[in-house]
């Protein structure tokens, strides 16, 4: 029996113990990873997964229940006990299946690569001994390397449930990534880079990713902390995604019914300066943040969560929609097939302005270029923001000296307003991406 | 200035259920993967079991290409959780993994592959894939395992898997109410239950044989308040490798006033100042500080990689002559305890810093090996998914002799750190940053205005410099999931009280110029 014939026969054998509604997440995938240190292969592991997570509705009662064990007499079992978890739990109004009218049909994204499964290993041992000998070419401080490594995954993800849906798509990732220390002694640093994508074909160049590492690594040799001062900051690209992390994260629909985010009252007004633009579009076809349908099985389609700065919609999924009465597209996200699906965004881009950051940096007096955030910041239920950063002094517009050891204070909505400008430098890489952007002024913390 | 601090004896009901002398639960019979009974309304799962001669075959396979060690691990493990939320039972929820994973090492090259599907052909090319990294002959054929006896560090008769969540479910009503009596103003209230029940079977071309019945268990209460526009939060737990017989209606209650004490003392906290300051750490919640500072940069791994900071340290002076540090996987019923490592290596208690001088490192076999020492039983790994990796186990500050009142009456103006919360170090530089749940001012020797945002900012090479006093009040009571290169681990820390001479701050209040 396949996957979602298994996944199917769980769903009709389920509908006789009672229950009202049943959900089969079902996730199987395979990977190979390698690791390069110094030249040598240093791990080669092979892994092959599956798992269900089942849900099940019994009077408005949720239990859930996961398992890696398919056997036939397991299955049934599993599934029974399921149920009997439901019977715990108190019964909710608004549990339940999401509803699916309306939908589109499913799109093929083009997020699977026939030929990742016929790279030789030959090859991938090859980009990783690669990569890892040019970034420690990079500069002559750079004394050792973390490691070198290539990644490569095919998976099947399948959703059955009692409403009839039974949905499928299938994707391939393929990853490589180095990482090495420059200094000595007390005076380390390691810098990484990484390219992951679903095509073999749209991984960055080996050169490019080296030289991003050994950029790293070097750029915060020396690193020490500045005096407090309130300045402007440039928050470059991609340390931003930590920022806006926080920002989504209020943007929460259960914390907003809940009334524990900042953002509670803000719906359909300006928290941001009208240059931020913020979607969330799992429809890009072969990127790594892109799925046909969500954790709950819904078709995906592209949300605009912040429009011109204005405030457009909370991220829910169908089930704290219902309990907060609000009809929105919902975005549901899975973390595996060991826990039910819950209200988080899947693939978020910031819209480019169109300054260049050099631009930008030129013309500042004093102020700080934010390159690593140490953490998200943003304090969900007030809006504070106290991070600690690291980065480069900008003196007379050009970058002056390493810093480490400093933090950003201030309020979120009030940085948010305060983005002065945003540069043309978006870089799609992962599934939080924005580009880099100017606050007008930010309290800088460091020595007295 | 107004005294914010609410002084009740909030250590009380950890005492009541720490190990009194020492009370080594008997070790259970092992029977090969037959569960606990499990209770007659739940059907059981079914058991899965490898004998001693399809363990010999599998290391004989895995060792084909001629590697220099094998090793099979057999992990069949249940967790099961109930939640409550807003007065309701949110969800009980159950789960089951099973596999197996192989590995074969040769030099530096480890080998490594796994698998859920039991069948005899699929965990034989488990073993051939995994023993690809190999090349040359055979050099070991024959296979004589015989079962290595090992202490018990579990403190569990009952097992939690053995208790229907219903049964579980009465301990979180009676947080939920004792958390919302606490005070009018706490307007949520959060309880779950949560225990992990896994069995191990480790078998090594070195003739190891290892099986380890593992159970961690956890109770948490968590509080939010509300009032005039201020939010706050507050979270008390208790957990180890406890059996069900540590929870009761008692713990149930002391933790919920406890998680209710927190939330009303941070209810009117001001924002944090930002700067260098001194600071205290409370005993007993604040050990984390040196797992993460400290402790990863003093794990064998970085060491023979020469990626962390103190890899060329040992024998070196690294911290003031007051600081001793050590990682003991042996202490009775904390959450990082453990009777063997993932390899079967029995756990033990690794002096890491002595008086300031380290004198060690946390290793695995592998790093072990190639770094001509032995294993300190810290090879550990989250699943049969992953190969084991240098970890900490309960990682502590040892106790010193200076006065808990001294310490405090030594600051005029610091901070005064009663939790710590999460944090994330890079072990290269040591840098570290913390967030800090429940912290207070210090003004003049005594403890004043209730802290929000503050962090924790430095490097673990400095901090250990300027630790200038230490108390003898050690306590572990910290827990959590530590995560390393992918894998999540149960692990415990403590302290004593102690005070370290400054520290970067980052608050919210940041003087402005």
């Amino acid at each position: 029996m396949n996957y979602k014939d298994i996944a199917e026969k769980i769903i009709k054998n389920i509908t006789r113990l009672g229950v009202d509604e049943a959900e089969v997440y079902l996730e199987s995938d395979r990977n190979l990873s390698l690791r390069i240190r110094n030249g040598d292969v240093e791990t080669v592991k092979q892994s092959s997964t599956k798992g269900i997570g089942l849900t099940v509705y019994k009077d408005r009662k949720l239990g859930f229940s996961y398992t890696s064990d398919f056997a036939e007499e397991s299955l049934d079992e599993f599934a029974k006990r399921t149920v009997q978890l439901a019977e715990v739990a108190d019964p909710k109004p608004w549990n339940g299946l999401p509803d699916f009218e309306k939908e589109e049909t499913q799109k093929d994204l083009d997020l699977w690569d026939s030929s990742i499964p016929e790279i030789k290993n030959e090859t991938k041992i090859d980009i990783a001994k690669k990569v890892e000998k040019i970034a420690l070419s990079y500069d002559n401080r750079i004394k050792n390397s973390t490691g070198a490594g290539f990644n490569d995954s095919e998976s099947e993800t399948i959703i059955v449930n009692s409403k009839g849906i039974s949905r499928s798509f299938r994707t391939t990732g393929v990853n490589f990534s180095v990482s090495v220390i420059a200094g000595e002694g007390n005076n380390m640093q390691s810098g990484g880079w990484s390219s992951s994508k679903r095509h073999f074909k749209d991984l960055a160049t080996i050169e490019s990713v080296a030289k991003e590492a050994g950029k790293r690594a070097v750029a915060k040799l020396g690193a020490k902390p500045v005096k407090t001062a309130e300045v402007p900051v440039v928050f470059d690209r991609y340390a931003a995604g930590t920022f806006w992390y926080g920002v989504l994260f209020a943007m929460n629909g259960d914390g907003v019914y809940k009334k524990t985010t900042f953002l509670t009252d803000f719906l359909g007004k300006p928290i941001a300066s009208e240059r931020i633009t913020l979607t969330d579009n799992p429809t890009i076809p072969r990127h790594i943040g892109s799925a046909p349908f969500d954790g709950e099985g819904k078709i995906t389609r592209e949300n605009t969560l912040v429009e011109d700065g204005i405030l457009k919609m909370f991220i829910y999924d169908s089930i704290t929609a219902r309990k907060a009465g609000v009809k929105v597209n919902t975005i549901a996200q899975r973390r595996g097939y060991k826990s039910p699906a819950y209200a988080n965004f899947l693939n978020i881009s910031v819209k480019n302005g169109n300054i260049h950051r050099e631009k930008i940096i030129e013309g500042i007096d004093a102020g700080f270029y934010v390159t690593g955030l140490r953490g998200i910041g943003t304090d969900i239920p007030t809006g504070n923001y106290s991070v600690g950063a690291s980065g480069f002094w900008i003196d007379k517009g050009e970058i002056a000296f390493p810093v480490d050891g400093i933090t950003l204070g201030g309020n979120t909505l009030e940085i948010l307003q305060n983005i002065e400008l945003v540069a043309d430098d978006l870089d799609m890489r992962g599934t939080l991406n924005s580009p880099s952007f100017k606050v007008t002024k930010l309290a800088v913390g460091g020595k007295r | 200035m107004k005294a914010y601090f609410v002084p009740i004896k909030r250590r009380d009901f950890i005492k009541k259920s720490a190990v009194g002398g020492v009370v080594f639960a008997t070790a259970p019979l092992w029977k090969l993967f037959s569960y606990s009974l499990p209770p007659p309304d739940m059907v059981s799962n079914p058991p899965i079991d490898l004998d001693m001669d399809t363990l010999r075959k599998l290391l004989s396979i895995a060792m084909e290409n001629g590697g220099e060690f094998a090793e099979v691990y057999l992990e069949y493990n249940v967790s099961n959780s109930i939640g409550l939320d807003e007065d309701k039972i949110s969800a009980a929820a159950r789960g089951v993994d099973m596999g197996v994973g192989i590995r074969v090492l040769q030099g530096e090259k480890t080998g490594y592959a796994h698998t859920d599907d039991m069948s005899p052909d699929k965990l034989a090319e488990t073993a051939r894939v995994a023993g690809l990294i190999a090349s040359g002959k055979a050099k070991q054929k024959s296979f004589d395992l015989s079962k290595k006896e090992i202490p018990n560090y579990y403190l569990v008769k009952t097992s939690p898997d053995s208790i229907t969540p219903q049964e579980k479910a009465k301990l979180l009503w009676k947080a939920n109410s004792v958390a919302r009596e606490y005070d009018k103003r706490i307007t949520q209230v959060g309880a779950s239950f949560s225990d992990i029940n896994k069995k191990i079977i480790i078998a090594n071309s070195e003739g190891v044989y290892v099986t380890d019945d593992q159970t961690i268990s956890r109770l948490s209460v968590s509080a939010s308040a509300f009032e005039n526009g201020k939010r706050s939060r507050g979270y008390a737990y208790k957990g180890g490798t406890l059996g069900y017989e540590h929870y009761d209606f008692q713990i149930a209650e002391e933790l919920a006033k406890e998680a209710g004490r927190v939330t009303m003392a941070m209810l009117p906290a001001e924002d944090a100042p930002a700067g260098e300051y001194p600071i205290i750490l409370a005993k007993g919640d604040c050990g984390t500080f040196f797992h993460e500072a400290i402790g990863h940069s003093l794990e064998g791994d970085g060491a023979r990689r020469k990626t962390t900071c103190f890899w060329d340290k040992k024998g070196k002076m690294i911290a003031s002559k007051i600081v001793s540090l050590a990682d003991d996987g042996t202490v009775p019923g904390k959450r990082g305890s453990i009777n063997v490592d993932d390899e079967g290596t029995p756990s033990q208690n690794t002096i890491l810093i002595k008086d300031g001088v380290c004198t060690g490192f946390l290793y695995d076999k592998l790093n072990a090996k190639l770094m001509k020492t032995k294993s300190t039983g810290n090879g550990r790994r989250e699943s049969y998914q992953h190969y084991p990796i240098p970890r900490m186990t309960n990682t502590y500050l040892m106790a010193g002799k200076d006065d808990p009142e001294d310490i405090l009456k030594s600051v005029k103006n610091g901070i005064y750190i009663a939790k710590i919360g999460g944090g994330n170090v890079s072990p290269t530089t040591g840098r570290f940053v913390f967030s800090v749940p429940e912290g207070y001012m210090i003004e003049d020797g005594k403890i004043t205005v209730p802290l929000k945002g503050i962090q924790l900012m430095g490097n673990g090479p400095d901090v250990l410099m300027n630790i200038t006093m230490v108390g003898p009040d050690l306590e572990i009571l910290g827990g959590g999931t530590c995560g390393k290169a992918g894998q999540g681990k149960p692990v415990s820390d403590g302290n004593p009280t102690l005070k370290v001479a400054k520290i970067t701050i980052g608050g919210a209040r940041i003087q402005r110029s």
